[in-house]
This record gives C-alpha cells, sequence and structure tokens, in this order.
C-alpha cells in the first residue's frame, strides 16, 4: 500500500494503523491512526508527521490519535487526539485547534420538506439578515467589558438569562454550556476587543449554517434517531458550525507566545513551534487553561445567540413560534478543546483537535435522556455532500479517549478549488440539484466546494466499523449560509 | 518594486502567500497587499476609516509578523476592512521601527467584495528572509 510517509505503518485491524516508537527519535508512545485502507492512502504527509510528533509530548498517555477526517494542521493534525496525564503532562493550544471550540449544533424541527420547500427561499433570505456572517460581521448584542466577562464565565447560561433560548437548551450542550474555571482575568484586552462585538456570528471559512432534511431510508438507526428527536420522513432541521470567532484565535496566540518562552523555563523542546505548550500544571499551563475556558465557554454562546435567531427566523417565515414548529435543540458538541476526563490511567487531559467527545450510555456526563443511547454525536460533510448525525459508544471511551470523527476534512487546498471553480458557477449547479447557498463571499464559497473534501460517508464508515461511534441518521442539505 | 503571490500547496485548510521586494519597505508592502487582498478587494473598499501604528522590534520577522496581526485586530475591533496601508520601516541600531497609517472603511456587503474572514497569521512554515538584493517572506493565515 502506497503511502504518505516513510514511516513504518502496522495494521491493527482494518480500520485501525499503528506507527511504533521505534519510526521517530523521542516518540513516547505510538501513534494510532483510524482509517481504512482507502482513506489511509489519501491521508497528506502532514499526518503522520504531527501526529508523531504528537506522541513525543511529554506526560502523553497510551497512543497519539488520528480519526479518519484527519489533515495537516497547525502542530496536532486536524482530527487529533491526545491526552496527557494531568500530573506531568503538558497543555497545547495547538492540540486544542486556534479556533477554541468550534463545534457543531443540530436543531430539529416539526417541520417537513414539503412544508420548507414552498417558503425556502423567504426562510434562507430570513437567516441571512438574522445571522451574520463573513469578513467583519458584528452581531446584534452590544456588549461592555462586563458583560463580556458574564458571557465567558457563563457561556451559554448567560444567553438563557438574558432570553436567548430556553432553559431546556442547558441539558443538551456538552457540559452545560458552560464550563467552570473560567477566568476572564487572563484574557488579554486585545482577545476581548477582537470578540466583544462578534456574539452571534458565524465567520467564514468552513464555517456554515445548514437547513437539512433527514428522509426515512437514511435513518440508520430509528431507535436512537427517535430519543435524539429525528423522526425521519423527510423531518427539517438546522446545523450550525462555527466557534470562538477572532476572540478564541486571540487566546491561542497569545498563550502561543507566552509558551515559547515558558518551554525554555521548562527545559520542554518541541519538533514543531506550532506545539508550543506548557506543563499543565504550571503558573502558565492553568492560566491558558482558564482563558481557552473562556473562549469556549464564549463559542458555545456564539451558538446559543445563533440558535436564537434561528428560531426567531422560522417563527417569522412559518407564523408560529419556535416551540408550535417544535425547534428543540438536539445536541452541541465542540470539536476543538482540552478537557479534564477520567479514564483507565487516572485524570487525563484531552486535547480534542477536530476530533468530537463520543461518550457511551450510562456516562455521569450526559443528561438522562441520552443515558441509555450514549452522546449525540454531530459531524458536518462539505455543503455539496450532506452531514450526519452520530452516537458516541462504549468502546469510543475504551479505545479513543472518548472521541471520534468531527467532519469530512479537506483533501484540496482554497487556492486549487478558487481555480477549479467560480463560486457563482457553484452557486447556480447547487440551486439545480435543490440547494440554495446564501453566501457573503464569492471566492469563499468556491474555496468550499464539495469535491475539496474527503467523502464524509467513506470517513463515517470507518468510525461505524471501528465501533467508535455508531450512524444514527444522515442529513442532506437543502439550504446553506456562508460567511 | 514589490509583489506577492498565493500558494497553492501550502496549508489545505487555510491559506498561505509568498511576498518579495527590492527592499524590507518594499516586502513589507508587499505583504501588506497580500493580506488586505486575502481579507477584501482593496479597490471596492472606501476610505472613512484611518489608523496610525507605530511597532519597533529586535527582530524583522517578529515586526512583518506583529504587524500583519495588528491588520487582523482592527479587522475584528474596529469591524473593517482596508484599502491602503502607507508604511516605511526603519532600522536603527539593532531595532527595526514600522510606522504605518491604515485606512479603509466598515464591512459594507453591498458594496465592497470580501473574501476571507482571517482569524489569524501563524508561524507555520513562517519565514523572512533575504536572498541576493531581495526580500522574501511566506506567510499562512488561518481562515
Amino acid at each position: 500500500m502506497k503511502l504518505n510517509t516513510d514511516m513504518r505503518v502496522n495494521r491493527v485491524t482494518d480500520e485501525v494503523w499503528e506507527i511504533p516508537v521505534t519510526e521517530k527519535a523521542g516518540m513516547l508512545v505510538p501513534a494510532r491512526i483510524y482509517a481504512t485502507p482507502g482513506i489511509l492512502q489519501t491521508m497528506d504527509r502532514g499526518v503522520f508527521d504531527q501526529v508523531t510528533n504528537v506522541a513525543c509530548l511529554p506526560g502523553i498517555a497510551r497512543y497519539a490519535l488520528c480519526m479518519p477526517d484527519g489533515h495537516w494542521g497547525y502542530g496536532f493534525p486536524i482530527g487529533g487526539v491526545a491526552a496527557f496525564d494531568t500530573q506531568t503532562g503538558i497543555i497545547s493550544p495547538g492540540g486544542v485547534g486556534y479556533d477554541v471550540n468550534c463545534g457543531m449544533r443540530l436543531i430539529r424541527t416539526d417541520l417537513t420538506l414539503e412544508d420548507v420547500q414552498p417558503k425556502l427561499e423567504r426562510l434562507m433570505t430570513e437567516l441571512f439578515r438574522r445571522v451574520p456572517a463573513g469578513v467583519g460581521a458584528a452581531g446584534f448584542i452590544r456588549l461592555n467589558r462586563g458583560s463580556f466577562e458574564g458571557v465567558m464565565t457563563r457561556g451559554a447560561r448567560w444567553c438563557i438569562e438574558e432570553g436567548y433560548g430556553w432553559h431546556r437548551d442547558l441539558a443538551h450542550i456538552e457540559e452545560g454550556g458552560c464550563i467552570a474555571g473560567a477566568d476572564p482575568s487572563n484574557v488579554s484586552d486585545h482577545a476581548v476587543g477582537r470578540g466583544i462585538n462578534q456574539l452571534g456570528t458565524l465567520g467564514s471559512g468552513n464555517h456554515y449554517l445548514e437547513v437539512q432534511v433527514v428522509s426515512s431510508n437514511r435513518v440508520f438507526d430509528p431507535e436512537t434517531a427517535t430519543a435524539f428527536g429525528i423522526t425521519g420522513q423527510d423531518q427539517i432541521v438546522v446545523m450550525v458550525h462555527c466557534g470562538s470567532r477572532g476572540f478564541g484565535h486571540q487566546v491561542a496566540s497569545d498563550y502561543l507566545k507566552i509558551f515559547e518562552k515558558a518551554m525554555r523555563r521548562y527545559g520542554i523542546s518541541v519538533k514543531d513551534p506550532q506545539l508550543a505548550c506548557a506543563p499543565f500544571r504550571s503558573p502558565e499551563g492553568q492560566d491558558y487553561f482558564s482563558a481557552m475556558n473562556c473562549a469556549a465557554n464564549t463559542a458555545f454562546a456564539n451558538r446559543q445567540v445563533i440558535t436564537h435567531q434561528i428560531r426567531e427566523a422560522f417563527a417569522t417565515v412559518f407564523g408560529r413560534s419556535a416551540e408550535e414548529l417544535g425547534m428543540e435543540l438536539v445536541y452541541d458538541v465542540a470539536h476543538n478543546i482540552a478537557k479534564v476526563e477520567r479514564y483507565s490511567e487516572g485524570d487525563l487531559l484531552v486535547h480534542r483537535k477536530g476530533s468530537t467527545r463520543a461518550f457511551g450510555p450510562g456516562s455521569p456526563d450526559l443528561p438522562l435522556d441520552f443515558q441509555k443511547t450514549g452522546q449525540p454525536v454531530i459531524c458536518g460533510g462539505s455543503m455539496e455532500t450532506g452531514s450526519y448525525l452520530l452516537v458516541g459508544t462504549d468502546r469510543a471511551v475504551s479505545e479513543t479517549f472518548g472521541s471520534t470523527m468531527h467532519g469530512s476534512g479537506r483533501t484540496m487546498s482554497r487556492a486549487q478549488a478558487k481555480k477549479a471553480i467560480r463560486g457563482e458557477q457553484l452557486q447556480q449547479e447547487m440551486s439545480r440539484r435543490g440547494i440554495l447557498v446564501k453566501a457573503v463571499s464569492m471566492s469563499g464559497l468556491a474555496e468550499e466546494a464539495g469535491f475539496a473534501y474527503k467523502n464524509i460517508s467513506d470517513v463515517v464508515e470507518t468510525v461505524d466499523r471501528a465501533g467508535i461511534t455508531k450512524k444514527v441518521a444522515e442529513l442532506r442539505p437543502i439550504g446553506n449560509i456562508k460567511g | 518594486m514589490h509583489s506577492y503571490q498565493f500558494l497553492d500547496d501550502i496549508a489545505v485548510a487555510d491559506l498561505a502567500f509568498k511576498a518579495e521586494g527590492d527592499s524590507v519597505e518594499e516586502l513589507f508592502r508587499a505583504a501588506t497587499e497580500a493580506l488586505l487582498e486575502t481579507l477584501a478587494d482593496p479597490s471596492t473598499v472606501g476610505v472613512t476609516w484611518e489608523r496610525r501604528i507605530e511597532h519597533v522590534c529586535g527582530a524583522l520577522d517578529e515586526l512583518l509578523f506583529e504587524w500583519l496581526s495588528d491588520l487582523v485586530y482592527w479587522k475584528d475591533a474596529a469591524g473593517v476592512v482596508f484599502h491602503e496601508a502607507d508604511l516605511s520601516v526603519v532600522q536603527k541600531g539593532t531595532t527595526w521601527t514600522l510606522a504605518a497609517v491604515v485606512r479603509g472603511a466598515p464591512v459594507d456587503q453591498t458594496t465592497q467584495i470580501l473574501h476571507n474572514d482571517v482569524k489569524g497569521v501563524t508561524k507555520h512554515l513562517y519565514e523572512v528572509k533575504q536572498q541576493g538584493m531581495r526580500w522574501y517572506a511566506q506567510v499562512v493565515v488561518d481562515v
């Protein structure tokens, strides 16, 4: 099998591949990649180089992991999972991702394709008006430093207190939408300056808001789907993909600089400057952790405000309240974050970068209504091909630190995609296929063409066969908003 | 003389450019134009907002990094995109000083051709170097 690496890659199963510690000087644990042979062959060289670099970081437990949607990232690969001993290990912004708590949210409705199709143009226009997207877009909520600190410390709870959502939404957000230990005094004025006007905005790049349909023949696990509020029968759902915007990125940038100096003080050397890190228990490590939690809470709040706007848009277009339309939150889950979780090794700081938490049934971290099923896992595909709702498993907890894939993963650069198609042409082609796209930037739209991504179905089949998540339903796009 | 070009094969999920100039100042102009173009078509952006920026750094690569990061900061903090930047870069002893005036306008989706919302400048494959009589920089920006 021809791979984009000279390193030895051993087959563990048809979906799990291992690079032994002998393949790179300094590896403390083996690296494991979840992929079918076909996906493994398409993975770029960066995946192999970076996952083995991660395996060299102090305090790493068991394996450095990469999910099947993995590709090159800054320091850690996208799709990377690594857990570190909380006493002897490190914390790294490169392992969290610079868009802290970039994540997915799925909202169900009682509407069907038949209800929505005649009003789709009006609905997408209303959503596009209410959810700001693209370069420099500002949200409708005016915050001062004090109220922004409330967002940083209380996350989605702040939104509910301010009337942007329903109290029961909180149970369906990872960590209840509010991670403890967020301390705004560890956040720079620069970060606050970038974030204070951006609450309720989508951003650009691969972020989107999508109206989707769930057909009955694409529900793979009807019992779990029902528990998640998914009925199939051409049901309409809404997916949101965004994070902490410029705020989270500034937090990461600020601490990368601090960590570059701290590493010299602590005698840590890394194989890539983007792996800059500090001991988790050091003052610098703890300061970053609390600042990162401020950004994570801000991202939960961002998606909560966007949800409020989505509900308002649907209510306006369909002339019924969001409650009457059954617009309950299915789940909200982060895919760029570091969290302390307990595994067989003890308390570990699990970094998930382009990887989703996937806890199985009975986890004390899940609300009552997901105790029997396991945690909903939301995976976004390209805007042309669709997305998936999956469910977490016990096997994920035992094998991958409770983690799985997050999306389809790019295979073509933005610059190449723009050369292959123009945004206007893509918009027209998608319209002919029944997908209505509203975009701020036509060049940005071209960069997100479906052919620039792996086939998400292949990626989902890998994690399903590996047993670290199971398929629940496929979600097909009919309307998309991009920055 | 200065120029820039976007790079196809670096940073699959993000954007990268190479900038070059006959002098340090020309290099900074090229990199600035590349970043401005990454955000929006500068010819569609008016001039109703202006900011003076000054930086002093011991290292030239750090100076360029800080300057480009400043532009990203003001894009978010002031909600603007940019038309142009006048700048000078002067070496005094062991330090470099950049003095710039950047001009632009608040984001307006109806009149401006907007491109990518850059989240940050990164140090991945980042370099500033002199080869012969020309200066070069390679920059990857996170979108």
